[in-house]
């Protein structure tokens, strides 16, 4: 389990995120229980959190009363305060990371940083049961960063790349 | 000098040979082409082309009574013992884990049996008998080591061409699978995103899963508890990990070399006069159409899982309810990435031919049990 202390507005929010298994989670906030199921997972953009950052987080895991929400709020580590609602547009146009889709080790690098790329196009090889699995973009632009290596292994949600924006 | 009987004695071997023998020299040379120049199954047709050329020529002393061959056939061949060393090494390499995050799976790895027993009817409305056409059923499941399990012990006569089916078959997964999943699904369907979900499976439960299903399809299944124990015992060395070296011995050098032995024993059954049956040729299309049949039926079946839990479930999977195990998962993973290339639904994929592993081992149990093996 992780804990998260956010301050919002001056106020302290605990938050709890239980793990149950990759997309469904168990969030505690302010003695509440939440079943949150993780339908989509884009990183926007690349940042540790800052006392300042959680507005949008914290309002989606308030909005997440019994329903879904698309991200829940405490593993949008990731976040910054550039990620308000409006920038959350669907993988095509979105600006940000790529994360590994499954657990495994990168066999290949395919691009480095300075590259332009289309979506689809292959950026790294990623072996996964023994298979070797083409990784394409996620998007069409220009890699700003490559975070792993060939050889390292990768849990599903690793950060793999950063695109410019 | 040379009188007529010494030219006949040194002519022994050009004189002894017959068209099914060149017939079936020219069937080692296509073994040899499709492991070395294809890469199809290269470990087994080589070895099992090399069997069938040795056997084959002009009296050949490999296959007589105390030639090596025929010494290696009743080793591990007759008996039964060869298939189950090779699954101590396939239960060291297989990996449940899959299969223990989504256990729903194991529904599919069952769908994926149901073409053996339509191929067995069919069998018998062919004229086979009711043990032969267990055996070529058996084949559709793409378990090797199964197959020749079952029909050594049901169909011994036919073993050659089962074998050579089940193992060509294994190697035309990625050619004879896709047709069949495109035949059956539309493209929404094999766009269906199934992202990656894991649990975490402890420790405790994955070293308790090969010692239930042991006692379970065992008790359950009796016939099925050679396989199965043999294939449980190599996963139980592999999640305890307290015996590397035996389960690194299982799945490499153990299985490397009854590779080897299973191979040549096999291609010697592959005998001219034996082999060049019309019966061989139905083997080879039954076997063919049960495969087909058991991939229809695991993507139907995951159609209906699909429709039930509301479109969450890729039919694409359900074609890895069969066994061989894990390319037939990896091929899933390819038509699923020509539809939609950010779709990984491997981990599942997996997770159905895992279940598939298991299932068709209990399939074979159950036909060996249907046919009153044993007495």
């Amino acid at each position: 389990m992780r804990r998260y202390t956010l301050n919002i507005s001056d106020r302290e929010f605990i938050v709890d995120v239980q793990e149950i298994d990759a997309d469904n989670f168990e969030v505690v906030v302010g003695g509440e229980t939440y079943q949150v199921n993780l339908a989509s997972e884009e990183n926007l953009a690349e940042a540790t959190i800052t006392p300042g950052f959680a507005p949008s987080a914290a309002s989606a895991a308030a909005a997440s009363r019994k329903s879904a929400v698309s991200r829940p709020a405490p593993v949008a580590a990731q976040a910054t305060p550039t990620s308000t609602p409006a920038a959350r547009k669907p993988a095509g146009g979105g600006k940000g990371t790529q994360t590994a889709p499954m657990p495994g080790v990168i066999l290949e690098i395919n691009v480095k940083p300075g590259d332009t790329v289309t979506r689809g196009q292959q950026v790294a090889i990623l072996d996964a049961m023994k298979m070797h699995n083409v990784i394409g973009a996620a998007q069409a632009g220009t890699v700003a960063e490559v975070f792993v290596d060939a050889g390292q292994a990768v849990d599903h949600g690793t950060p793999i790349l950063k695109f410019k924006e | 000098m040379i009188d007529q009987e010494t030219i006949g004695l040194l002519l022994k071997g050009v004189n002894g040979v017959t068209w099914q023998s060149l017939v079936m020299i020219g069937i080692s040379f296509v073994l040899f082409y499709l492991a070395i120049a294809k890469d199809y199954e290269p470990l087994l047709l080589l070895p099992i082309g090399a069997g069938c050329l040795l056997a084959n020529l002009p009296l050949s002393p490999l296959v007589a009574s105390d030639g090596m061959l025929k010494v290696l056939y009743d080793m591990g061949v007759g008996n039964e013992m060869f298939p189950l060393l090779i699954f101590i090494g396939i239960g060291a390499l297989t990996d449940f884990g899959p299969l223990l995050e989504n256990p729903k799976f194991v529904l599919l790895g069952a769908a994926g049996q149901f073409g053996i027993f339509l191929t067995l009817l069919l069998a018998l409305l062919l004229g086979f008998t009711t043990n032969e056409a267990a055996s070529i059923g058996i084949i559709g499941a793409i378990d090797g080591p199964t197959s020749i399990y079952v029909s050594g012990i049901l169909a011994p006569h036919m073993l050659g061409p089962i074998t050579v089916a089940a193992y060509s078959y294994m190697s035309l997964v990625p050619i004879i699978m896709p047709p069949v999943v495109y035949f059956l699904t539309t493209k929404q369907e094999r766009a269906i995103r199934m992202p990656y979900s894991s649990r975490k499976i402890s420790r405790r439960t994955r070293i308790l899963f090969p010692i239930i299903v042991i006692a379970l399809v065992g008790t359950l299944v009796p016939f099925a508890t050679p396989l199965i124990g043999m294939l449980m015992l190599g996963n139980l060395m592999k999640e305890s990990g307290v015996v590397e070296r035996l389960t690194k011995a299982s799945s490499n050098e153990i299985a490397n070399a009854v590779t080897l032995f299973l191979g040549l024993a096999i291609g010697s059954t592959m005998v001219g006069t034996d082999f060049l049956k019309p019966s061989t040729l139905f083997i080879l299309v039954l076997g063919l159409l049960a495969f087909g049949l058991d991939c229809a039926a695991g993507v139907l079946f995951a159609k209906v899982l699909n429709w039930i839990t509301g479109g969450k479930v890729n039919p694409i999977i359900g074609a890895a309810g069969i066994s061989a195990f894990p390319m037939a998962a990896r091929v899933c993973q390819r038509i699923a990435q020509e539809e939609d290339f950010e779709n990984f639904l491997l981990m599942h994929a997996m997770g159905a031919n895992a279940a598939g592993q298991v299932a068709s081992v209990v399939a074979g149990g159950v036909v060996l049990a249907l046919m009153g093996a044993g007495g």
